[in-house]
């Protein structure tokens, strides 16, 4: 019996992770973790350039489109018939507050990674601000649960990933790819997800065996989920073709990220 | 002298966030205004759009999202292409009253001006996030007017953009239009259902 649960539980948290990323694209697309206040404008608003030719410009070369799109489709529809019921009924039981709270756990868990990717970068100052919002956060803020970092010392999130240190060390994006697990991606910073994720299993404590693991994940992906309910389909039915709009939604935010990144240096 | 100066360059060219910030006043008090949610929706969202109307400039959005194609377009065919987008802007986004809350704040974080357009740069701000939402606006006699939004980096005009160049590149204009047609037919059932 408890055999079939432990089995039960480890398929499902599988599923929902295999969602984590595309919710968070969608999550961030439309509404958005918060913060990535300071902007320097990769694409310039202003100049009509940005719109006369902005495919050649935000859009990479996408080879394996077939394959994308095929793994699009299983994504949106186990979002749309596991994780987003599943979140719908988590979101009835937990209050906002402790949902957002716990989405700050998991953010501040990140924070190590992110300072070595800046340091990686030569972004020094962003080293510092990530590890200060590490330590304060898990001081003050009880091991991450409330973010003082950025309410009460006004030090805001910093973006960085390998990702993003692989474009630094000049590495192309190579193609894009809807990866099963990750959503929206490309190769290179699908790789860089994969060596962070490693990275990670090096000091958080949940990894002994697979089944913690993916519980720990499933709940992390479940919990984003809650917070950004109706989201995702609210982008879909706007769209013509959800597949080219999350793929430029993808690049747009994207290059937003890495620029606002390269101004704070 | 210096005073004189900055008087003339106010003259010359409006300030965009003193132009936005009553409009955006003006768009968050009729959605707060009770007597809007007794109406029905479709009446919710057609008073909402003709106040976004006052600026939100329509035709140069439609000009933008279209492209190059846009001058092979006869004047009727722009004036129904600039109907039907409108309208799908208005079923997609300005259906959506009911997610608007009270508690919601707007900060004007910064402007941009050049030639004859603007970027001003706010953030919407609730109890739970922040959202960075650009208006990008163009001078129209002395009047800015809106022709982009940017929410979070993404640019709502370029994201429709390479949806539509991906859709006239197979099936032409007339597959645009009436992909554009079924989709506000689509939008507009799903308003009067809910």
């Amino acid at each position: 019996m408890e055999r079939r649960l432990r089995r039960l539980c480890l398929l499902l948290a599988m599923i929902a992770v295999m969602f984590s990323g595309h919710v968070a694209v969608a999550a961030e697309f439309s509404a958005g973790s918060a913060s990535f206040e300071r902007f320097a404008g990769a694409v310039d608003f202003l100049s009509d350039d940005s719109y006369e030719k902005p495919i050649s410009e935000v859009k990479v070369s996408d080879p394996i489109e077939p394959f994308n799109r095929a793994m699009f489709a299983v994504n949106d529809k186990f979002y749309i018939w596991l994780l987003e019921p599943v979140a719908t009924g988590y979101s009835k039981v937990l209050p906002n507050d402790i949902r957002l709270c716990i989405g700050n756990f998991f953010y501040n868990l990140g924070e190590p990674i992110r300072s070595v990717n800046c340091l990686l970068q030569g972004r020094f100052r962003d080293t510092g601000r990530t590890l200060g919002r590490f330590l304060i956060n898990s001081i003050f803020g009880v091991f991450g649960l409330a973010d003082p970092a950025g309410d009460e010392f006004a030090i805001a999130p910093v973006y960085a990933n390998f990702g993003q240190t692989l474009s630094v060390w000049g590495v192309g994006d190579g193609f894009y790819l809807v990866a099963p697990l990750l959503g929206p991606s490309t190769l290179r910073d699908f790789s860089g997800t994969v060596v962070d994720g490693f990275a990670s299993t090096t000091y958080t404590p949940w990894n002994d065996d697979t089944l913690t693991t993916t519980t720990v994940q499933a709940a992390k992906a479940v919990n984003r989920t809650s917070l950004h309910l109706g989201e995702y389909l609210d982008i879909k039915s706007m769209s013509f073709d959800s597949y080219v709009a999350f793929r430029n939604g993808y690049f747009q935010m994207r290059s937003k990220q890495y620029n606002s990144s390269n101004s704070s240096k | 002298m210096l005073a004189l100066g900055s008087h003339v360059a106010v003259a010359a060219s409006p300030d965009p966030t003193e132009q936005l910030r009553p409009f955006l006043e003006k768009v968050t008090a009729t959605l707060a205004d009770p007597g809007l949610k007794s109406k029905s929706r479709q009446a919710q969202s057609d008073q909402m759009i003709s106040v976004i109307r006052e600026r939100f400039d329509f035709r140069e959005m439609s000009r933008r999202v279209i492209g190059q194609q846009w001058r092979n377009l006869s004047e009727k065919e722009q004036a129904e292409f600039e109907r039907l987008f409108t309208q799908l802007l208005q079923y997609a986004y300005v259906g959506k009253i009911d997610d608007y809350s009270n508690q919601q704040q707007i900060r004007y974080t910064q402007q941009r001006v050049r030639d004859d357009r603007a970027e001003v740069q706010t953030l919407l701000v609730d109890r739970n996030k922040s959202i960075p939402i650009f208006y990008i606006m163009i001078l129209r006699n002395d009047q800015w007017m809106i022709y982009d939004v940017v929410v979070e980096g993404v640019s709502l005009i370029r994201n429709y953009m390479e949806q539509f160049s991906e859709i006239q590149r197979k099936d032409g204009y007339p597959g645009l239009v009436k992909q554009l047609k079924d989709k506000v037919a689509e939008l507009e059932k799903n308003l009067n259902k809910s």
